[in-house]
């Protein structure tokens, strides 16, 4: 499967990336000449304000999207080299990605759908539907493996949806507002599962979202301002056992 | 919307099996009158002069597997002369026929009824004192019937023994042999064998080939009323067509979320295929199924009546053939998925991104 990438080479990378949408006078450049690297460990946030292009930034890390300029690498690969199949096969494998809206299939129980990227992987029903169960646990859902994402609340269906995101143990794990449809409550479980997961596979994840009391939770926060930049709050503190907890407030510094 | 389709593709399917069902009805009755009225095959002199009763050939086609019954026929032609009138004619002798059979065209030309006297003059003659001088019979007018159906020329039937003589056979002599099989599909397979059996000096013509402008008219018909009909079924697939259309349209969220879940385009493109072809079968079962019960019971309870008289049927026949029912369903799910192509490939192609900044 996944060629083991060494301790020090970046998960995600982007060199120099910009991205802009539209056409003529109304085109807006929403990333400009960004670079940064995601490593092994890292727990990322990305804070910003709507239209700074936090979105946009976790869509050109799982290659869901092309950048104007510059390039994004996956584990020492360039998307821009891969068919849109090796793209998938790719993407399906080495990331996980949380929605702010769960985005369930209606269709699907909420084992059905967290065993879904193992049946598209090509694993028997039985084997992945096993797996799926065991996901559901680790989420404390198990007992709802047969509810349809209607009937669930909100944050079962994120949970369920984080079940999903990392059934075929994805060494990185893209979060897009992953706790903003979430109550306080709710949103406190959903953000324990999401580090905890991406703790222990020793991998990464990248959050985005524009709470920045659950940002400054994560060992790195990093702000993407109005202009583009993304600029360091801080510091890569070392990890507390508490989960990283990181003091927040810092102007931003443009990286470039 | 997929209701819709789903209903209009049955009742195309419905319209085009109770259609079929029609033809094969009617088709298998005219099929089943020439079957009893023409022979499964014919056995003829080839090259050589009539058959001898020496020869046998009567009883070795009797051995020959599959033949039903065999039966000598004399044929020739003759002039029908009756009052001063005389019309020429085919001639055929059968052993099954009790006295002169005329058929209506003879009949009207000569002004001739049942049991009028006629002079049957042969086209062969027998030397006399004063020459040769043709051979001449009279006989009595048994009825007056038409020839069978899918025969071209009018003929005559008279009793073979007195063809034999009208043609100067000697006893027991024949000008060919007329098979009924047990199974009239497997004409030409019986044929093969009797050619074997019987070598050169033979010709075998099956009832296909004698009977070839109709057989070829029966099966141009079911060609083209089948291919005017599935028109049904082509535009009612059109609906399935926009269904998928609108399908991939207002699941492209979902289409978006496969594709960040793994989902080569390959396979997002085949989920919305499925669902078209899973629109079409379901649609193309229920029609099948429609249609089937339809013509079942308009057959049984003979609801259509006919003036029998006309058609020597009292109700229009239904008949479902499982061949016709193959290929409907073939066309109806083959359309159903090559319509829900189009949309399930725009659907697997769409902006992922683009998709998610919408949602």
């Amino acid at each position: 499967m996944e060629r083991e990438v060494p301790a020090t080479q970046a998960l995600l990378s982007a060199r120099g990336v910009s991205r802009g949408f539209g056409e003529g006078a109304t085109r807006v450049e929403v990333l400009c000449g960004i670079s940064l690297e995601v490593l092994p460990g890292d727990l990322l946030s990305i804070v910003g304000p709507s239209g700074s292009g936090k979105s946009t930034l976790l869509h050109l890390f799982a290659g869901l999207d092309d950048p104007d300029a510059g390039e994004v690498h996956v584990q020492g690969v360039s998307w821009k080299s891969l068919s849109p199949e090796e793209r998938a096969r790719r993407r399906g494998a080495a990331i996980g990605f949380v929605f702010q809206f769960h985005h369930l299939l209606p269709e699907l129980t909420a084992e059905e759908n967290v065993a879904l990227p193992l049946l598209l992987a090509g694993t028997g029903e039985a084997e992945a539907r096993r797996t799926a169960r065991e996901c559901l646990e680790r989420v404390d859902l198990l007992q709802r493996a047969a509810s349809f994402p209607r009937t669930l609340s909100g944050g079962e269906r994120q949970r369920v949806a984080i079940a999903r995101a990392v059934i075929r143990r994805p060494r990185i794990l893209l979060c897009d507002e992953p706790t903003g449809s979430l109550d306080p409550a709710h949103a406190a479980a959903v953000f324990e599962i999401l580090t905890g997961v991406a703790r222990e596979r020793a991998g990464a994840a990248v959050i985005v979202t524009h709470d920045r009391e659950w940002a400054k939770r994560c060992a790195t926060m990093k702000t993407l301002t109005a202009s583009g930049l993304i600029a360091v709050e801080d510091s890569r503190l070392p990890e507390s056992a508490e989960g990283g907890v990181v003091p927040g407030g810092a102007a931003g510094i443009p990286e470039h | 919307m997929a209701l819709a389709a789903f209903l209009g593709l049955a009742l195309g399917v419905a319209a085009l099996v109770i259609s079929l069902a029609l033809l094969s009805g009617f088709q298998s009755h005219i099929r089943g009158r020439l079957l009893e009225e023409t022979p499964h095959l014919q056995i003829l002199p080839s090259g050589r002069g009539d058959f001898i009763l020496a020869e046998g050939i009567g009883e070795r086609l009797g051995r020959v597997a599959g033949v039903a019954s065999v039966s000598p026929v004399v044929r020739g032609r003759l002039w029908i002369s009756v009052r001063g009138q005389s019309v020429p004619a085919e001639a055929v002798g059968r052993e099954n026929a009790e006295g002169l059979r005329l058929d209506p065209q003879h009949a009207r030309t000569l002004g001739a009824y049942t049991g009028d006297e006629v002079l049957l003059v042969s086209s062969r003659s027998r030397l006399s004192p004063l020459g040769p001088v043709p051979i001449v019979a009279s006989m009595r007018i048994e009825e007056v019937l038409s020839s069978p159906a899918g025969r071209r020329i009018p003929e005559v039937v008279l009793p073979i023994r007195e063809a034999g003589r009208l043609f100067a056979l000697p006893a027991g002599g024949a000008s060919g042999y007329e098979v009924r099989l047990a199974d009239p599909s497997a004409s030409s397979r019986t044929a093969d064998a009797i050619r074997g059996l019987l070598g050169d000096g033979v010709r075998v013509r099956t009832w296909e080939e004698l009977n070839e402008a109709l057989v070829l008219a029966l099966r141009l018909e079911r060609i083209v009323l089948f291919a005017t009909v599935s028109l049904i079924v082509i535009v009612a697939g059109l609906n399935l067509a926009a269904t998928a259309a609108v399908l991939a349209a207002t699941r492209t969220g979902d289409a978006a979320v496969l594709s960040v879940l793994g989902a080569t385009p390959a396979q997002v493109s085949s989920v919305f295929l499925a669902a078209g072809g899973l629109v079409g079968a379901a649609g193309t079962g229920a029609g099948l199924f429609l249609g089937a019960s339809i013509a079942a019971l308009l057959d049984r309870t003979g609801a259509i009546p006919l003036p029998e008289r006309l058609f020597a049927l009292s109700h229009v026949p239904f008949r479902l053939d499982p061949v016709d029912l193959g290929a409907v369903a073939l066309l109806s799910l083959a359309w159903s998925v090559a319509v829900s192509w189009g949309p399930a490939r725009t659907a697997a192609r769409g902006n992922v991104a683009e998709v998610l900044r919408g949602a």
